[in-house]
């Protein structure tokens, strides 16, 4: 069937693309052993060529090391603030369905209250109380990327709640710490995963958005939101290249990545997961 | 004793799905109630397996009246009623083998060392093969998995057990065989049984006697 | 090949249970739905499959009701799907169903019949189906009247000033009380949603009706009007196959019973004859009726063997009480029955 072979040209496509990202930003930097700050003034600007595929820079940086770099940087602050924010929102999401009452109208009231403020501003409000650096941006990524995960989880685990086989296991001593930790959780940890991938292109564009506006990594890091941001200057004077190459590693493993996600979703949807109707 | 005296139970803010029910139990007894779908047996099945706290009532077990409800009954008297639901489907957790759900009460309550031994005595018993006791819910059929949640119910060796509906989506073959399975229990433990149900001959057949439930809403069904 | 011949059968059971006569005409000519060596294999990961239909072999007049029984997993609901065209798409059918035209064109085999064919011409309009679950058959947020309506629109054409009333009139037929229309599935009672679904069912005029276990889950009070209602679809002329594993429900309407075990039809046999004093023939169809409450309440012993790992021989005879050496290879099904020791062999 067609619409089989276009979602294995998705699957692969994507799996190709986040492999190949991932190699490159694990081991061009320990395997080339170049310095990505290494600034050459006679060589700048210079469009790609041989000896620079992505050309340089305005300080004559070589730009494709300097995007791998960037890459790199971008890849792990967007998955660990995923990881965080995901851990964060399962625990409140998990803690608001399974115990009810209070606790849950206090946690859920305050997600809201978090929500009512634009995420770019609380993202600014958090970077602007510490020094720039990775860990700020971090947390400013988390701090705003939670929510989702807490509402996913609590109504995941509201629902499954009401199933008989929470009453089972109830009736059968378990505690609510039990029911909650191997009956309900359990269920809700793919839905969790989930939501933690495809916040990871979430992430990055958020890291990106604080760097274009200098908030986010100190601005001689080479990450994707800095290189784009320094590139402006060059692009106003017809300079393609330094905005391009940084804009397309943004756009390219983030699609290639929720691609991915969107498989696994397909497999989650309990109606292929059963072959055999019986 | 099992005894729910002028019990009035519904779910929040809505209004209640029975009020003043009074039913009891009495050790070794069995008891069918029979009644139409969408009455309010389930709820009061839910009640008397002290999984939903009645709004209004008493609710005593062997003598002790239970009001030290929290979320939840305490533990102790809790697993002294085991339950079987209508659907197994629901009513098993999808992720666990047949052998761990059996096991799950024993697990839960700190026994676990038992388990094993429980489970190679009840599977057995409810005439469920080595083979399909390390199989997942979705690989089982319906009636093989309402074996095991009935497994699930005995694991504990409750004094009391309610059957909600247990045979409704089952086949005459499957149904004989675990009504047997639980007149077997109850023959070696002298255990009390409250079957719900709407099916007039099996319940007549199976209990020592039956409470017709008349107390619902009018069925607005007749054109 | 059913050897049993449905003409007799019909004309025994329309003496018995009220249905229309017999027209003594041959079964190819007047079979709503002919199914011939009906066999589904579910291909599993790791190169196992399951036989999940063997060879099914019946035939389903106009006015006739025949109903598929038998333990849950024996395969009965995948053969509804297969009729349908839902299998999934690990699952292949060979064989033939064919549904007759009542227009006089050929008659179609639902087997090989492409989508298209069975999106646009069978299902609603020649194959109605009553489903499991009426509530989750309806649309909840929409009203039992605009869910006719859109169904007349979609199998009828009809303009749009009729439809209201052709809706009515869709029903009525199921006596579904006109009162309620506006009403959304929510607000009904569960005998009045199986109405409901089964009023949709109805819209596009289908002679042969499919209902799926359509009564799991009501009390008996329910049960019994809902088979009422299908009865009185078979007496106006339509073939109803009706899968159940609900004996009762089954005595009380059906014209012929096919039992099914492990994915075979084991034994088909005219419905009073089934649940008379005579009783069926094949020991696991004893079994099964020997189980109900008002008779012995004792089980079949053991369990049905796996669909993915069935013996060479007979299915039944782990579970046999007259199994013999003979077992071990397959009975042909004969007079009806698929065993080497039927009871009552025929005088």
């Amino acid at each position: 069937m067609a619409d089989r072979r276009t979602h294995r040209l998705r699957l692969w496509t994507s799996a190709v693309t986040v492999g190949v990202v991932l190699l490159a930003v694990l081991l061009v930097p320990p395997l080339v052993q170049l310095d990505e700050q290494a600034v050459d003034l006679s060589q700048k600007l210079l469009p790609p060529s041989w000896d620079h595929p992505f050309g340089t820079d305005d300080l004559g940086r070589d730009l494709l090391l300097r995007c791998v770099y960037g890459l790199r940087i971008s890849l792990l602050v967007g998955l660990v603030a995923a990881l965080v924010a995901t851990v964060v929102g399962t625990a409140v999401g998990a803690a608001a369905g399974a115990l009810g009452g209070w606790t849950d109208r206090c946690l859920m009231r305050l997600v809201d209250a978090f929500s009512s403020v634009p995420h770019l501003l609380l993202g600014i409000f958090v970077v602007a109380l510490f020094r720039p650096g990775v860990w700020p941006v971090i947390a400013s990524v988390a701090v705003t990327h939670w929510l989702s995960t807490a509402r996913i989880v609590r109504s995941e685990v509201l629902s499954l709640r009401t199933r008989p086989f929470v009453d089972a296991a109830v009736s059968g001593g378990a505690s609510r710490w039990r029911v909650t930790v191997r009956h309900l959780l359990p269920a809700v940890l793919p839905q969790a995963g989930l939501a933690a991938v495809l916040m990871v292109p979430h992430a990055m564009w958020h890291e990106s958005a604080l760097s274009f506006l200098g908030l986010g990594l100190p601005s001689h890091q080479a990450s994707l939101g800095n290189l784009v941001q320094n590139a402006r200057s060059s692009l106003l004077a017809g300079d393609w290249w330094p905005t391009l190459f940084p804009g397309l590693l943004l756009i390219v493993p983030t699609l290639a990545i929720a691609g991915l996600a969107g498989v696994w979703r397909d497999r989650l949807n309990p109606r292929r997961r059963s072959e055999l109707m019986l | 004793m099992l005894e729910l005296d002028t019990v009035t139970a519904g779910y929040e803010r809505r209004a209640p799905v029975f009020r003043g029910a009074s039913l009891t139990v009495a050790p070794g007894e069995s008891v069918g109630l029979l009644g139409p779908s969408g009455c309010g047996k389930s709820t009061l099945a839910r009640v008397a397996a002290l999984l939903h706290r009645p709004d209004a009532g008493r609710l005593v077990l062997d003598g002790t009246e239970i009001r030290a409800w929290r979320h939840r009954a305490p533990r102790e008297l809790r697993t002294a009623v085991g339950v079987v639901f209508q659907q197994p489907r629901t009513a098993a957790d999808p992720r666990l083998t047949l052998a761990e759900i059996i096991a799950e009460p024993l697990r839960a309550t700190g026994r676990r060392t038992e388990a094993d031994a429980r489970v190679a005595e009840l599977a057995p018993a409810v005439g469920l093969t080595a083979d399909l006791l390390t199989r997942r819910p979705h690989e089982v059929s319906d009636g093989q998995l309402q074996r095991a949640c009935l497994a699930r119910a005995l694991t504990l060796r409750p004094r009391w057990l309610i059957c909600d509906e247990m045979t409704a989506m089952l086949d005459a073959s499957t149904t004989a065989a675990l009504v047997a399975a639980v007149e077997a229990y109850r023959t070696e433990t002298g255990a009390g049984l409250l079957a719900v149900g709407h099916d007039r001959v099996l319940l007549n057949r199976w209990c020592d006697r039956t409470v017709e439930w008349k107390d619902c809403l009018p069925a607005e069904d007749t054109p | 090949m059913n050897a049993a011949d449905p003409t007799v059968l019909r004309a025994l059971a329309a003496v018995t249970a009220g249905g229309p006569p017999a027209t003594g005409r041959g079964r190819a000519d007047d079979a709503v739905l002919s199914v011939r060596d009906l066999t589904v294999r579910f291909r599993l990961r790791g190169g196992r499959s399951v036989a999940a239909v063997s060879d099914a072999d019946f035939d389903l007049g106009a006015g006739e009701c025949l109903a598929l029984v038998g333990e849950s997993g024996c395969g009965k609901s995948v053969l509804a799907s297969a009729l349908l065209g839902l299998l999934p798409g690990n699952a292949e059918a060979s064989g033939t169903a064919l549904l007759a035209d009542p227009s006089g064109a050929g008659p179609t085999d639902l087997l090989t019949a492409d989508e298209k064919t069975l999106a646009r011409t069978v299902r609603g309009r020649r194959v109605g189906l009553v489903p499991q679950s009426p509530a989750a058959h309806l649309t909840p947020v929409r009203t039992v009247r605009s869910q006719l309506e859109e169904t007349v629109r979609a199998l009828t054409g009809t303009p749009r000033r009729a439809r209201r009333k052709a809706a009515e009139d869709a029903a009525e037929r199921a006596a579904f009380p006109g009162g309620h229309l506006d009403r959304y599935p929510h607000e009904l009672s569960g005998g009045l949603a199986q109405r409901a679904a089964t009023a949709l069912a109805l819209i596009g005029d289908a002679r042969l009706l499919l209902a799926d276990e359509p009564t799991t889950g009501l009390d008996r009070e329910l049960v019994d009007r809902t088979v009422d209602e299908l009865r009185r679809h078979v007496d106006e002329g339509r073939g109803l196959l009706l899968i159940t594993h609900d004996l009762a429900a089954a005595a009380r309407v059906a014209d012929r019973v096919a039992v099914m075990y492990a994915g075979r039809i084991v034994e088909i046999a005219p419905a009073p004859r089934f649940f008379g004093p005579t009783g069926p023939r094949h020991p696991y169809a004893r079994g099964l009726l020997d189980a109900l409450p008002d008779r012995a309440f004792t089980p079949v012993p053991g369990m049905p063997p796996e669909l993915s790992a069935l013996p060479d021989g007979c299915a039944f005879a782990p579970r046999c009480p007259l199994a013999t050496d003979l077992c071990a290879t397959r009975p042909e099904p004969r007079a009806g029955v698929a065993c080497h020791h039927p009871e009552h062999p025929r005088a």
